[in-house]
């Protein structure tokens, strides 16, 4: 059922949930029914592929178009940014098949080397970017936004969480929660069948695998343990595919960024054919060279057999953490695009000894379950809102003497967490003190994720030894390390500066929120555009709406110059300059004219004849509809709201 | 950090169901959690108690921790390095340490796997006493069936990891 919602433009701020995909992004909301609805645009298209195309000429494109231009701009282009959130530099990730330009950079954090090498982006710009478009389509549709949850991979360790919540902030979007991916699958989910259980949720998406062991219990949603790879996905069964390609296609051990994003993108549509055929031949034509390229489902299975063994090891630990057997499972949720592949399918029937669910639409669940959690903490929600208590994913650890790992807080704490460690100083008077945080399950700090250096300062000077330095490490529902500390003999706070390893301080935030009002040339371009689209839908319904009541009025040859002027505005409608629609609407006010004074003529004529004051205002305000359309008397604010599907 | 026990509703006893104890937390968390606050300042306060909440899930959730709160309740603190004096008891370890040193060097999966089995039973019969001791209020020998389960815990965490490492 399909309801024209009314925008009521004197209710408050309405929170929205995001999924911030490596291949696809969303945007939901939960309307006054209770009902999760995902966004769609006026093309009703609800996926927003997470492609940014930064060009030469200072335009920033997202989504869709931006995708059409990676072939012919694929350094400019970045797809699957998420796979290079919280990394360094010098991360493995970085030397992975793929078509991009990186910037040699001062400092941690991967640089892309963009707008034909004019500009420097962080994978965290260019998922702001994308946060920025899905806060304007929301906007759009219902109104003010009043905060976002948006889902992590369960996975995803502090600085690539940090890192998500740096883009949120550039993209002007409060943050009500980092929640986990899986975990808000389980709540569409749960919420949907109303089932008390033990599930396991699978989630195989664009760049990242997630395993998550939960409870549904009477309006609580437990996670027992979660386990994962934050760089394993769909992306990386495409570069298998692709590597063949590129094999077939003789080209040399170097390939351009041209050919290998060509490749990439062939062995995905290849991927996705294989889903349904048993055997895909494929006439692949590049840079005047054509092949023909045939592969059977058979071979990518064996192809993407290693990939999937990690999941079935990772799922099989994450059982084992959660004391739990697979037989004991209620069920098994499948989540995420790569889980349409058919052997990833069966592979998991293997694996939990049981075929999966996913009857909910694997693409939308996730924003689903983000949209319904920030109603609740929003406090917009209904008592039925069902409570999330998630784990911390992987171990907290300082480096000690020696360079091994002492463990503060084991992965699969319920979270928020604290734990507390009391250290002392090594020399006379000493005034600081440096801790080195990191994550992971490994034995020596140097094998270990390097998360930040917390430096304290103001340690009153005391002999060595003598200090009381109490540390506390703070795991946030966010899944965040916030670290504080005080001096127990004197019982002064101390301050802690935080350098992390992989991301960005606050300096560098502040610098990018500056740049991007500079930028903010296309910030302005876009929100213009978006008004005079708006502007335009207006006028063209009010002159289809007088052709269709005083058709009689027009002359010769008029209705065909005001049809061209239609014509030519939906041209301008589905363009990009705002300038092109505001000059054509010009012209279709022009082309109307004299017909728009027609019709009001017409109406004080007959007022004249005796009819009421009101009516030949009424009547005159509709003649004038033509000229002046600004009015949204009889224009809907809000598209109709897309319904999920139900199957 | 107070009364685990108290905290979540639970008696003080070694014995303890560990789905009950996931329940117990399920409940208390379902009415307090600071998600279903309706201001940011009952948000605030009720943060801390969450906090509070899953630390004593983590204490109790444990055999050892569990253990050493039940001790510690009694005003029986235990040092985390504390060595069991019984030199037998030594003995028994240092054997079986090497037997699963060896195992692990020839790659002996089977004979990590049955040492593991060995030594699991001994860490249930010593929970069996520790239960036993501290019901009688024998804290001293509670105490060192404590220290004995830790070295097991450790002979255990050991097998996981060859385990772990056969499996990749």
């Amino acid at each position: 059922m399909s309801l024209l919602q009314i925008h009521d433009p004197s209710a408050g701020p309405r929170p929205i949930g995001i999924d911030l995909g490596t291949t696809n992004s969303l945007v939901a909301y939960v309307s006054s029914l209770g009902e999760p609805l995902a966004i769609s645009d006026c093309d009703n298209e609800i996926l927003v592929p997470s492609v940014v195309h930064y060009g030469a000429d200072k335009s920033v494109i997202v989504g869709t178009r931006a995708k059409g231009l990676a072939l012919d701009f694929p350094e400019d282009t970045i797809a699957s940014a998420k796979r290079f959130m919280g990394r360094g530099a010098n991360d493995p990730e970085t030397r992975l098949m793929g078509a991009y330009r990186f910037a040699s950079s001062e400092g941690p954090v991967v640089r892309f080397s963009v707008a034909g090498g004019a500009r420097e982006v962080t994978p965290i710009e260019v998922s702001a970017e994308i946060l920025r478009e899905l806060k304007e389509r929301a906007e759009d549709e219902i109104g003010q936004v009043g905060g976002a949850v948006i889902t992590v991979p369960a996975y995803f360790d502090d600085a690539q969480r940090q890192a998500t919540k740096d883009a949120a902030r550039i993209a002007g979007l409060e943050v009500l929660r980092l929640l986990n991916e899986p975990t808000a699958a389980a709540l569409a989910y749960g919420l949907d069948k109303k089932v008390n259980g033990t599930f396991a949720v699978y989630d195989l998406g664009g760049g990242t695998f997630d395993v998550t062991i939960l409870v549904l219990d009477d309006g609580v949603f437990q996670v027992k343990s979660t386990g994962g790879d934050s760089q394993l996905g769909g992306d990386d069964m495409d570069r298998t595919l692709a590597d063949l390609l590129m094999t077939a296609f003789e080209w040399s051990d170097a390939p351009s960024p041209s050919r290998v994003r060509f490749a990439l993108d062939a062995a995905r549509s290849i991927k996705h054919a294989l889903t349904t055929h048993e055997t895909v031949e494929t006439e692949l034509a590049h840079e005047g060279k054509t092949i023909t390229f045939t592969t059977t489902r058979a071979k990518f299975d064996a192809l993407i057999e290693s990939l999937l063994a990690k999941t079935g090891l990772a799922s099989r630990r994450a059982m084992k953490d959660a004391g739990v057997t697979a037989a004991q499972l209620d069920g098994v949720i499948l989540v995420g695009g790569s889980t349409r592949v058919p052997r990833v399918r069966s592979y998991v029937a293997e694996v939990f000894g049981r075929e999966a669910l996913s009857d909910i639409d694997p693409d939308l669940v996730v924003a689903m379950g983000a949209a319904l959690q920030a109603d609740m903490i929003a406090g917009t929600g209904s008592k039925n809102d069902v409570l999330l208590l998630d784990v911390l994913p992987l171990s907290l650890g300082i480096e000690a003497m020696g360079g091994v790992v002492e463990r503060i807080l084991p992965r699969n704490t319920p979270i928020p967490c604290e734990a507390a460690q009391v250290f002392t100083t090594y020399a006379e008077h000493q005034t600081g003190f440096e801790v080195h945080v990191v994550q992971g399950e490994r034995e020596l700090a140097a094998d270990a994720r390097s998360l930040a250096r917390f430096t304290l300062r103001g340690i009153p000077p005391m002999a060595a030894g003598i200090p009381r330095l109490e540390v506390r490490f703070a795991v946030d529902a966010d899944g965040i390390l916030h670290v504080t500390a005080k001096e127990r003999v004197t019982g002064i706070e101390q301050r802690v500066e935080v350098k992390p390893s992989y991301g960005l301080d606050d300096a560098a935030i502040e610098k990018m929120l500056t740049e991007a009002y500079d930028h903010g040339e296309s910030d302005i371009e876009k929100r213009a555009l978006a008004q005079q689209r708006v502007e335009a839908e207006r006028v063209l319904l009010a002159t289809s709406k007088a052709l269709d009541e005083d058709a009689v009025l027009l002359e010769e040859g008029e209705r065909e110059k005001i049809d061209l002027a239609v014509k030519r505005l939906r041209e301008a409608h589905a363009g990009a300059s705002h300038r092109v629609i505001a000059s054509r609407i010009e012209e279709i006010e022009h082309a109307t004219h004299a017909f728009a004074g027609r019709r009001m003529d017409r109406a004080i004529l007959s007022a004249l004849r005796g009819q009421g004051v009101e009516k030949v205002e009424d009547e005159t305000k509709a003649a004038r509809g033509i000229e002046r359309a600004h009015e949204s008397l009889v224009y809907p604010t809000e598209k109709p709201a897309t319904p999920p599907k139900d199957e | 950090m107070g009364n685990p026990f108290a905290l979540l509703g639970l008696a003080e006893s070694f014995d303890l169901d560990l789905l009950e104890l996931e329940k117990r937390v399920r409940d208390v968390q379902r009415n307090d959690h600071p998600d279903r606050a309706s201001t940011p300042l009952e948000r605030r306060l009720r943060m801390g108690r969450a906090v509070d909440v899953n630390e004593a899930f983590r204490t109790l959730k444990d055999d050892l921790s569990r253990a050493r709160a039940l001790l510690a309740l009694r005003g029986f603190d235990v040092n985390s390095n504390e060595q069991p004096a019984e030199p037998d008891f030594l003995m028994e370890v240092m054997e079986l340490r090497e037997a699963l040193g060896d195992a692990r060097e020839a790659k002996r999966l089977a004979e990590v796997s049955k040492l593991g089995g060995q030594v699991e039973k001994l860490y249930t019969t010593t929970k069996a006493a520790f239960t036993e001791r501290f019901a009688k209020n024998d804290f001293v020998a509670a105490r060192s069936a404590l220290a004995r389960l830790r070295y097991y815990r450790r002979f255990l965490d050991e097998v996981a990891v060859i385990e772990d490492e056969a499996a990749l």
